[in-house]
């Protein structure tokens, strides 16, 4: 039984990991309505900025997960300003929804994204970056029969904050008033005299921090920090979004909860390099049954 | 006075240009190909390789030999479809004359299918797929397989007094060949595999594994990665507290993976073919040379692999010159013997394949030591 | 311009194609004298085959395909264990790793042809890495990471077409044949029923198309290409393994096809050499480790100052109506850009 609990906490802490990264891509998905490809190397931009930081200030963890926050942030914007700026030439809703927009978006970012891989590996070099030991989030703490580490209850108070954050943002701010209405209909709130450009902007600036801060937190979590370490955990959290139902924050969440512990548990009855095809087992059945996500089925199709 | 001192100066040094000129003009430089990872996930090993044969390279352009060696890189990113595009440009290369790598089996063996054609000496330093050497008669290669270490491995491990055992190892064809040739070895010996499984390359999170295997409750775990997976699972273990001995294979043999794990890579025991420490003059040479060159600490398993590589070459080449051909290369490098590298003794046998001394070692205090069991 | 202006003129380009193809590309190969460029243009080949079966989904059907790697490597694995277990010939493993590929894509497609845009797009990303994850792990049937060595060679009513010369003869008609194939498809009635399916599905089902049928029509057919790319690399290479067939190769392939320009088989083409080319090219340049920095930085470029592609289909639409003096009128009216991608 214990080995059993054991499993299921380690999915948890797994889920939580990948739900840590979809919450940013999500929020960036639901204003744009585009997959941003580069969000995965924002997270690993994130957690070589707080590497860096750590490395010659050796500052608390606040303060880095602070700044890595506006370093993923500013990214981001940056991001924005290049990779999908410059495909809303046109402000008729044609443009704004056709597929062509989302298609070139789709491969700016994955450009982006390539320059800012190959970019890193040149000067840092694609091998584990070695991180002061005494930084990292994983000394164990026992729970009755089950052992969790520190990092688990960092992430988990963290994508709690993020969540909690965000709710209050989109429902209390004019900020996340503009977002939720970009989001809704970017043309409609177009007309009634909401600055789209900078809402998106800011968007961009709140999904990546959360990417950024991600990053770091899960890169001090496991000790791997590396250039290419943004891949897994950003095709899973596109799977979590997708199964969630694209728009649905919460959602995400909560697929990526599901996915993490399918995983974990399947490594119980097979070979843990099977542990993936469980995972996207998952989603076609999801989608099977679920054609537009399990959060999704409110919204309108595009 | 002064001007004479000059002029007499400058004319032993023409006098002394003139004598050397001739010869120096037919001294004749060989090309070396070596293909291998720049870019890509894999570059930390490419780079790693490049910097020791350029040691490599360096000490013998020092030695003045009679001739002169030149080493064309080229960046395969561990991608099939460049390391054969980088074959053919290799065989056009009428001046190039044998092939060092590429770094993993799988590439090694798709280029090894255009210089069979073409009939190109090539000699990986680490393609550990059985069939790479298979190939055809133009294939060697100088790391050990887990032909000859599985065995030694399974049988320190069964003097050690363990008999249940799981095995762990990374799913590649290397990994294959780990988990076989020890299982094989140990159950013949009487012990007992309760486990085993393999991991993809990369995996993050090794507890659902590890809680697992401390199910079945082992003597000890034996375990088939690179250093980088090495740290995460010795990190993961004692997070989870879980004790039991690990035994690891060359491959784990670097410097990082006690700088990535920190103190939960103590008592960790391997074989090696290369220890930094050993005392002999080319290991210290090449470990003070390599650094020099990187500002690293001590070269792991695979570098050395590399540096013993180029080293093997040259001297084929040496015994080959000065008529040097594609063939001729093939010949000496298969009529290696007792090459006295920094990973230990290498000759190639029939099929093309090393035979090492293998040492067994252990991480003791942030370094690995050689020890007796 | 009338119809045998048009008729005459496609017999001008099929020719100048097929010249360049067999005649020209060979030439300027065999006097460089160097069996690398046959290595290249092989490459290329394949890929401008995978690119243009891709094309049919993405490109004309319009449902972007994420997976489309796991096809090429069913074909691959296909054509190599048929040639090393069963002892096939290479003429029956080429058509063989097709269907195999086609039957494999029409399973697939049987369960997600409900789904739309992103859905379907993600359905096939996990589609393509659960063939990725069976194929490396799968160890009884594919050899798993060891791979798969063909030793047969290329052999052809007992010619051997192993060397750089006759393989590439050998896969330039297989590819050409194929490509062929797909340029009927896409510009026929059915290329316009897809097109129809791309613009707008559901207007598309209201006039009758029988949309689900067509998806999953197109998408076997795609498999079937892929398949084929996939065999004629493995028969090339003489080796394969899984790390040929990952994630990365299907973005590779989606990179093509909207470099080229989405929904134009010539872009699409195009795509494939320069995605292919470009990489050795900046080798000959001695770009090292930069390679794929200036890979990256030419996507983008492409992408920003062309967003259709280099020759998309729309950019090809307001061609023929600036010929034909229209470009304007649709300018000003506004509602005429929307043919097409805007």
């Amino acid at each position: 039984m214990d080995y059993y609990l054991q499993q299921l906490v380690i999915g948890l802490s797994l889920g939580m990991v990948y739900a840590l990264v979809a919450i940013g891509f999500t929020l960036i998905f639901g204003v744009l309505n585009v997959v941003n490809f580069a969000h995965g190397e924002i997270y690993t931009i994130g957690a070589f900025a707080g590497l860096l930081l750590f490395v010659s200030f050796a500052p608390p963890l606040v303060v880095v997960l602070l700044v890595v926050l506006a370093v993923g942030a500013l990214t981001g914007v940056g991001l924005e300003r290049f990779a999908f700026k410059p495909f809303r030439r046109f402000n008729d809703e044609a443009t704004l929804k056709s597929r062509a927009m989302r298609e070139a978006t789709l491969m700016s970012s994955l450009a982006l994204s390539i320059v800012a891989r190959e970019g890193i590996e040149l000067v840092f070099g694609s091998q584990f970056q070695s991180l002061p030991l005494q930084h990292m989030l994983n000394s164990p703490i026992k729970i009755g029969p089950v052992t969790i580490v520190d990092g688990d209850l960092i992430i988990f108070g963290t994508s709690f904050l993020m969540l909690a954050g965000l709710q209050f943002v989109l429902k209390h701010t004019s900020v996340g008033l503009s977002i939720r209405a970009v989001s809704n209909n970017a043309l409609g709130a177009r007309y009634v005299g909401i600055d789209t450009d900078r809402t998106i902007a800011w968007t961009f600036a709140v999904g990546s921090g959360m990417g950024a801060v991600a990053g770091i937190l899960v890169g001090l979590y496991y000790g791997a920090i590396f250039p290419a370490m943004g891949f897994t955990p950003g095709i899973k959290a596109f799977v979590a979004m997708v199964m969630g139902g694209l728009s649905s924050i919460p959602g995400a969440v909560i697929c990526a909860l599901i996915i993490g512990i399918s995983e974990a548990l399947s490594s119980i009855f097979v070979s843990s390099v099977w542990q993936d095809l469980v995972a996207y087992a998952f989603l076609i059945i999801t989608l099977i049954f679920f054609p537009r996500g399990i959060f999704g089925g409110a919204r309108e199709r595009v | 006075m002064k001007n004479r001192r000059q002029l007499l100066a400058l004319g032993s040094v023409l006098a002394l240009g003139t004598l050397g000129l001739p010869a120096y003009a037919q001294q004749p430089t060989y090309k070396i190909g070596y293909q291998l990872p720049l870019t890509g996930n894999t570059a930390q090993y490419g780079i790693d390789f490049k910097n020791a044969a350029e040691i490599a390279l360096d000490q013998f352009a020092k030695a003045g030999k009679s001739f002169k060696v030149e080493i064309v890189f080229e960046d395969s990113r561990s991608d099939t479809k460049e390391g054969v595009a980088i074959a053919r440009k290799f065989v056009d290369d009428k001046s190039i004359v044998g092939v060092l790598g590429d770094f993993t089996s799988g590439v090694s063996i798709a280029s090894a299918q255009i210089y069979k054609e073409a009939g190109m000496p090539q000699l990986s330093q680490t393609a550990s797929h059985p069939d790479y050497t298979k190939v055809s008669e133009w294939q060697f290669r100088n790391i050990t397989t887990q032909a000859q270490e599985g065995p030694l491995n399974a049988e320190w491990l069964y003097a050690s007094g363990y008999r249940k055992v799981a095995v762990i190892a990374e799913q590649t064809d290397w990994g294959q060949t780990v988990v076989s040739n020890f299982a094989d070895k140990f159950k013949a010996l009487g012990g007992q595999v309760v486990f085993s499984e393999f991991f993809n390359r990369g995996l993050a999170d090794f507890r659902p594994i590890i809680t697992k295997i401390a199910r079945d409750k082992p003597d000890a775990i034996y375990t088939g990665y690179f250093y980088e997976d090495g740290a995460q699972f010795l990190k993961q273990m004692k997070q989870l507290s879980v004790t039991i001995p690990v035994h690891s294979t060359s491959a784990s043999y670097n410097q990082q993976l006690i700088t990535l794990a920190g103190a939960d890579a103590e008592g960790m025991k391997l074989t090696a073919t290369f220890l930094p420490n050993n005392p002999s003059k080319n290991v210290q040479d090449f470990v003070a040379a390599w650094k020099a060159k990187t500002g690293q600490a001590e070269p792991g398993q695979f570098p050395a692999q590399a540096y013993d590589a180029v080293n093997i070459m040259l001297a084929a080449l040496e015994r080959a010159h000065p008529n040097v051909t594609r063939k001729s290369l093939r010949d000496q490098l298969a009529a290696t013997k007792n090459f006295p590298g920094v990973t230990g003794d290498t000759t190639f046998d029939a099929d093309r394949e090393p035979s090492k001394k293998l040492v067994r070692a252990q991480v003791k205090n942030g370094a690995f030591v050689a020890v007796e069991k | 311009m009338n119809a045998s202006d048009t008729t005459s003129r496609r017999w001008l380009w099929t020719g100048l194609i097929l010249t360049g193809l067999f005649v020209i590309v060979p030439l300027l190969l065999s006097l460089a004298g160097r069996s690398y460029f046959y290595q290249i243009a092989n490459t290329i080949m394949i890929f401008a085959l995978l690119a243009a079966s891709m094309h049919l989904v993405t490109g004309v059907a319009g449902l972007l395909q994420l997976g489309h790697a796991a096809f090429y490597g069913i074909g691959g694995y296909g054509a190599a264990l048929l040639a090393t277990h069963f002892k096939l010939s290479f003429a029956a493993t080429i058509p063989l790793a097709g269907l195999m590929a086609a039957l494999i894509a029409f399973l697939v497609a049987v369960p997600t042809m409900r789904l739309v845009s992103i859905y379907f797009a993600v359905a096939t990303l996990g589609i393509g890495q659960m063939l990725h994850v069976i194929t490396l792990n799968w160890v009884a049937v594919t050899k798993g990471p060891n791979g798969i060595l063909l030793f047969g060679g290329m052999k052809l009513f007992d010619i051997d077409f192993s060397k750089p010369v006759p393989a590439y003869y050998l896969v330039a008609v297989i590819v050409a044949a194929c490509v062929y194939v797909i340029h009927r498809l896409s510009h026929s009635y059915y290329g316009n029923a897809l097109r129809a399916l791309r613009e707008d599905d559901q207007c598309a089902d209201a006039m009758g198309i029988n949309t689900p049928r067509l998806k999953l029509e197109s998408f076997t057919v795609s498999g079937f290409f892929a398949g084929v790319a996939g065999a004629l690399w493995a028969h090339t290479a003489g080796y394969i393994s899984p790390a040929d067939f990952n994630f990365n190769v299907s973005i590779l392939i989606l990179s093509m096809v909207v470099l080229g320009g989405l929904g134009s088989l010539p872009g699409s083409i195009l795509g494939a050499i320069i995605l292919i080319g470009l990489p050795e090219v900046l080798r000959e340049f001695k770009a090292g480790d930069f390679r794929n920095i200036i890979i990256g930085v030419v996507l983008f470029g492409v992408i920003l100052f062309q967003p259709r592609g280099l020759i998309g289909e729309v950019s090809a639409l307001d061609f023929i109506r600036n010929q034909f003096g229209l470009g304007r009128k649709a300018r000003s009216d506004g509602k005429q850009m929307r043919v097409g991608w805007l």
